[in-house]
């Protein structure tokens, strides 16, 4: 076992001026996650900390933070990887609720916004048939978990939290582009605004920070080139 | 959530875009030539003499002559304007319309300038 020094954001809105670094020490050896030493500090050192999380297996995105000025998931980071003082603090550009909760209404309303759901006529019960190929142009997309980590990493989100964000704008790539989906009209409007795929500037750091590996950047950057076109098309209408 | 106006920067992205695949493409090669083996007299400097250029944009190179200045100056210029404009947003710096405008106004008046420099070459008697 060895002794980490852990520094967690303390921060009670109700009661603080303003948020502190709290200083804790915790045990861990090679397979102690981030989540662990949390969970640790809840439990045997101050059971007033706050913080979200569920499933310890990078599954339900809830225990994302900032560890050394990262976005990470808790479960998926290891003390092992970290050597001198360790810095948590909750995820950059979301209003703090407690701690290391964040309120996370804004970016719920953005993945909304996109209709993130299939939208056809269908109405038959037979299962719908796809060719590999077809669900190849969207399964690397459909592996969003909603951690928010791609929102933290966002610079443009970070200075206009209007602008719908890199999952936002991925999950409407991921229905856009299924074989199953004519919503696409109904979604394009979100994504031809200024706050939509035009917000964006390339910066990539979505695409590091994503714990999934599903490319954001390159989403968003499809529906870049999608909404370019849908420009063109519009010209030529009435 | 209502419906959002329609963004015009499919334009100036377009734009853009296309200026940075002509930096990409064009500018290494012409930096190499123009820029460093004709300064150490490594080229054949009798092909870039005015004379020659000239005969060459007027038999029949015209619309190539055209096309080159498009692809080394006037979409690259496009492309900085839209770094520039984008970077004063990064940098909480002035971004409005009147820097857009600036920026995207600069890189067209020098596009057109380019342009009508190449052009009048072109017919030059």
């Amino acid at each position: 076992m060895t002794e980490y020094q852990l520094l967690i954001q303390r921060y009670d809105p109700e009661h603080d001026n303003e948020p502190r670094l709290q200083r804790f020490t915790v045990p861990g050896d090679h397979t102690t996650s981030m989540l662990d030493a949390l969970l640790y500090v809840q439990q045997k050192l101050d059971v007033t900390l706050g913080l979200r999380w569920s499933c310890r297996m990078a599954i339900c995105g809830s225990c994302g933070v900032m560890v050394n000025g990262i976005p990470k998931l808790g479960c998926k980071t290891f003390l092992r990887d970290y050597h001198s003082e360790i810095v948590i603090e909750p995820l950059a550009h979301f209003a703090v609720e407690k701690d290391l909760i964040v309120d996370m209404t804004q970016f719920l309303a953005h993945l909304s916004a996109i209709k993130p759901y299939l939208i056809n006529d269908y109405s038959g019960t037979a299962m719908h048939k796809q060719t590999p190929a077809q669900l190849a142009k969207y399964q690397q997309f459909s592996n969003c978990i909603n951690c928010g980590l791609c929102y933290s990493a966002c610079p443009q989100f970070g200075l206009n939290p209007e602008f719908l964000g890199p999952a936002a704008i991925t999950l409407a790539q991921r229905y856009n582009l299924d074989s199953r989906d004519n919503g696409k009209a109904a979604r394009m409007p979100q994504l031809n605004g200024k706050n939509g795929a035009w917000g964006c500037t390339f910066v990539g750091f979505c695409s590091d920070v994503c714990p999934k590996q599903l490319d954001p950047a390159a989403a968003v950057n499809q529906a870049k080139v999608e909404s370019a076109k849908d420009f063109i098309i519009s010209m030529f209408k009435p | 959530m209502s419906s959002p106006k329609r963004s015009d920067e499919p334009v100036w992205w377009s734009l853009f875009s296309a200026g940075g695949v002509c930096f990409a493409v064009f500018l290494p090669g012409l930096i190499l030539a123009l820029g460093i083996l004709w300064p150490l007299g490594l080229l054949n400097s009798s092909v870039l003499q005015y004379a020659q250029l000239l005969s060459l944009l007027q038999s029949g190179y015209g619309l190539t002559g055209l096309a080159f200045t498009g692809a080394v100056i006037c979409l690259p210029l496009f492309h900085a304007a839209h770094r520039i404009h984008h970077g004063l947003h990064d940098l909480k710096c002035g971004y409005s319309s009147a820097t857009k405008l600036l920026c995207y106004g600069t890189a067209g008046l020098l596009s057109v300038l380019a342009l009508y420099f190449t052009l009048s070459l072109l017919l030059k008697y």
